[in-house]
């Protein structure tokens, strides 16, 4: 049966191979899309992807946007010192760079850098407050000309920083991360305004500790991290419209193979029902179109796989397009059995292929 | 085994045209003999090819006993009777009806395949199959390449891969000149002979005739044995 599928489709190169390109493209085009919505999100969220927590205390009326929720410093007062608690601040800046007077957008976070939320510093040293106000900024920052020991200088408070260290996969509405310590991020503020943070986050999940937050600090929800990151501004949008394309593509796939598996059944049927009156069953007719199947669906989406990894590392870096090998075989396997499915509905037309056609049949 | 391994009894075949019933074949009998090659002969529309059809249990029919190496195949359902297809009888279509992407080496092998039995015994029947045949030296070609006469050699040495005791052949010679078509049936004859099969060929070429053990005519639905002078007269000769 396998020799048998094997040598038609060498015989037949130009037909298979047609829609083994066919899948090979649809397949490269599904796990170029889904880099893509790989890459937006960790571009857009990573900060908060990466961060080690289990939860978030926001504003009741936030719609768990980070952005948009505020508490006041005097409240958090009370849970500052515990281990598995702290507050953060984030704001969205314009800094200006001092020697070039160019304007960099990051988006400021306030946190304790010696707290579970700093993350490992890759390059540089790490925020120190003896220094004046030092910054710790995701890498993404070193493409707009920004090196450790420049100068950002910031309007409204008239603050400059310096840059001391890198991180990396820190961005947040995509716009790289500035960590400052709490003592830079509370002189942000005007001295007549309060000084407040955005959200207290929970490193391991805790009931007791959570609910004693809830009832300390009023008008407040635990918020998951998958909803934070749903509620970054645009996130959402952008990986929906793509899951949109994605979800499509499957379909069309669906219907592509499907009528050139048909299409290719049909006009075999004369065929198939000379195998019949020689004795063939359905069975085995069956089996080698769909092992056919199986070796072409094989090799093509195989060769979108390599394609997809080559064009990570050939990609240019302004592109956000990650290869995440577990959810390109989630597709893989998707469209593998798209195709089986395909095939499946021709084989209606194999068990309807009469035997009684082979005789006085002209070729 | 039996002398007779294919043998009709009261076979009876109807086909709906329209409102009308019409009984294709009535009460018909017949029996096919180890070592014999017969011709079945009848104007279009005689019903020939249907009872080819039903001797090579391709079509039920709708009463009488079908029996093929002694038992009664008529109701058998569609997997069974591809079983006795495989197994039991050998086909020669009217075009060659060959697999267009096998070597003819492999169109042998096909049906050796199907039936499960592709081992070093039938490879070897294989080469011996396609030597008799006159197609050794064709063995590793496309049937593409092949001529109408040479497709329709390979046919028949398929049609004994299997080693079945009844050899069915569908006009034969339909597509191929005459000198080609005594060539053939010529072939069949000496097949049938040394390999001691039960032979039944359908044409409406009278020049081949000279090669065939008994000559059936096919009329009302029912055979009738033709015997000529001339046939009896050349099978004489031809025995002795």
């Amino acid at each position: 049966m396998f020799s048998l599928s094997l040598k038609e489709i060498r015989f037949f190169k130009l037909r298979y191979s047609l829609i083994g390109f066919i899948m090979f493209f649809v397949a490269a085009l599904v796990f170029i899309i889904s880099g893509l919505a790989n890459g937006l999100s960790s571009d857009n969220a990573s900060s908060i992807q990466n961060m080690n927590a289990h939860a978030f205390y926001l504003d009741k009326d936030a719609d768990n946007r980070l952005d948009r929720s505020r508490f006041d410093e005097k409240v958090l007062s009370d849970i500052k010192d515990n281990k598995n608690l702290q507050a953060v601040g984030l704001q969205m800046l314009s800094l200006k760079e001092v020697d070039s007077d160019k304007k960099v957008d990051v988006s400021m976070m306030g946190i304790d850098p010696n707290s579970f939320l700093m993350p490992k510093v890759t390059e540089g040293s790490t925020i120190k407050s003896s220094k004046g106000p030092t910054i710790v900024a995701d890498d993404s920052l070193k493409k707009q000309g920004i090196e450790i020991g420049d100068k950002l200088y910031e309007e409204n408070s008239d603050i400059t920083y310096t840059v001391v260290g890198f991180t990396e996969k820190q961005t947040f509405s995509h716009t790289p991360v500035a960590f400052v310590n709490k003592e830079s991020w509370e002189n942000l503020f005007p001295s007549k305004q309060k000084v407040s943070y955005n959200t207290i986050v929970i490193k391991d999940a805790n009931k007791d500790l959570q609910e004693d937050v809830s009832s300390t600090i009023k008008d407040g929800v635990w918020a998951e991290k998958g909803d934070v990151i749903k509620g970054i501004p645009g996130y959402d949008a952008e990986q929906k419209s793509l899951f949109m394309m994605l979800a499509f593509l499957i379909v069309i796939a669906v219907f592509v193979l499907t009528a050139f598996f048909y299409i290719m059944t049909i006009q075999k049927v004369n065929q198939f029902g000379v195998l019949k009156a020689i004795g063939a069953k359905n069975g085995f007719l069956i089996g080698s179109t769909i092992i056919q199947v199986i070796i072409l669906s094989i090799v093509s989406i195989g060769a979108a796989i390599g394609f997809a990894a080559i064009l990570q590392a050939i990609m240019p870096k302004g592109i956000p397009f990650v290869f995440d090998f577990g959810v390109i075989l989630i597709y893989s396997g998707v469209l593998f059995i798209v195709s089986i499915f395909g095939a499946l509905l021709s084989s209606a037309s194999i068990v309807k292929a009469d035997p009684l056609q082979a005789m006085g049949r002209a070729e | 085994m039996t002398k007779i391994p294919l043998e009709l009894k009261n076979i009876r075949k109807v086909f709906q045209d329209g409102e009308q019933e019409v009984e294709i074949l009535h009460d018909l009998n017949f029996q096919a003999i180890k070592g014999e090659l017969i011709a079945i002969l009848g104007p279009s529309g005689s019903g020939k090819s249907t009872l080819l059809s039903i001797a090579g249990a391709l079509l039920s029919p709708d009463g009488g006993e079908m029996i093929v190496n002694g038992e009664n195949i008529a109701n058998y359902n569609d997997k069974q009777k591809a079983d006795v297809r495989l197994h039991s009888i050998g086909y020669i279509f009217q075009a060659s009806n060959l697999v267009p992407y096998l070597k003819v080496k492999d169109q042998l092998k096909l049906v050796a395949d199907l039936a499960g039995s592709w081992n070093k015994e039938t490879q070897q029947r294989a080469d011996e199959l396609l030597k008799s045949v006159g197609l050794a030296h064709r063995a590793n070609h496309y049937v593409q390449h092949l001529s109408g006469g040479e497709k329709q050699r390979v046919a028949i040495a398929r049609s004994l891969m299997n080693n079945p005791d009844i050899i069915l052949a569908d006009e034969p010679t339909a597509s191929l000149d005459s000198e080609r078509s005594s060539e053939i049936v010529a072939l069949i004859a000496k097949e049938v002979k040394e390999k001691n099969k039960a032979a039944v060929m359908v044409t409406h070429d009278e020049s081949i005739l000279s090669y065939c053990d008994k000559i059936y005519e096919m009329k009302n639905g029912q055979l009738t044995l033709r015997t000529t002078l001339k046939t009896t007269l050349k099978t004489t000769l031809r025995t002795t």
